[in-house]
């Protein structure tokens, strides 16, 4: 009687166990973070994500603005009007500027 | 030799221009709203003829974008502004400053036509840096003070930072132009 129920209560055992490590080993689901443009400027104007975070950048100045990086224009979204937004999954760190005003300017910092 | 003499004609019309506004802030101390509004359009239409001028006459980079840039966003002030006072019902009144402002952008877009084709790159970016110090001098200490309805008041200073941002891209091309 008592090995009987030995092992389905090892069994139910490995199966927790294995539940409780998947949970452990489970990478983070990736975040999206936002960055509103408003009054000329990037708000957060620096921002910290991780590696496959998306973020998003709203306009809400009735102004048009983009998003470029900044030392290369290595990516850029198009021209945003008012209510627009755009997105971006972020691999690395980069310093981006609005292109058509380009005294403002935001920062990404990949942990 | 010249270039002091452009200088000194520049840094006249910005005093001139300051001198209207806080004078006028002086002896006035009363602007209605429909006259702030008249004087908010006017200063941006000013510059959106400067930068008609610009993209007709430069054929520098740096010069043209600028101009393109001051094209799109003062036309987008305008809207706004017409936007509000026809919420507002409102009509923007004609008056002193308007007018003075009309009278000095008028020597100042003949300086910008007379200027010859080596020089004029330097003329009009001078000319957009001191016109950028004086309309946010005067938007801060005439036009938002003499504002009584909330929403103009909110418009003129969420105007404010672009004018900062369109100031700090002026001196930019500003260093650029002079090294040519």
């Amino acid at each position: 009687m008592k090995k009987r129920l030995l092992v389905p209560g090892f069994l139910v055992l490995f199966v927790f166990m294995g539940m409780g490590y998947t949970a452990l080993n489970k990478t983070p689901e990736p975040k999206t973070h936002i960055v509103e443009i408003k009054k000329l400027k990037f708000i957060p104007a620096e921002l910290t994500v991780k590696k496959g975070d998306t973020v998003i950048w709203i306009n809400k100045d009735f102004f048009p603005h983009d998003v470029t990086e900044e030392k290369k224009g290595a990516w850029s979204s198009s021209t945003l009007q008012k209510g627009e937004s755009w997105k971006k999954v972020i691999t690395e760190s980069s310093d981006y500027l609005c292109n058509l005003h380009k005294v403002m300017k935001g920062k990404l910092i990949v942990m | 030799m010249r270039t002091i003499k452009r200088m000194h004609i520049l840094a006249g019309m910005t005093l001139m221009l300051i001198g209207c506004l806080s004078a006028y802030s002086q002896e006035n101390p009363k602007l209605s709203d429909p006259e702030v509004a008249s004087v908010a359009v006017v200063a941006n239409q000013i510059d959106i003829s400067y930068a008609e001028i610009a993209m007709k006459r430069s054929k520098n980079k740096d010069v043209l974008e600028f101009a393109q840039r001051m094209l799109t966003d003062h036309k987008a002030v305008i809207e706004q502004a017409v936007a509000l006072v026809t919420k507002l019902s409102v009509t923007p009144k004609d008056n002193a400053v308007s007018q003075s402002l009309l009278e000095g952008a008028k020597e100042t877009k003949k300086m910008l036509q007379k200027a010859s084709k080596k020089k004029f790159d330097q003329v009009y970016i001078d000319n957009e840096v001191a016109y950028h110090e004086a309309v946010i001098e005067a938007i801060k200490n005439l036009l938002i003070p003499e504002s009584e309805n909330s929403e103009l008041k909110e418009l003129l200073t969420n105007v404010l930072p672009a004018l900062e941002a369109h100031l700090e891209h002026a001196k930019m091309v500003q260093k650029k132009v002079s090294k040519y």
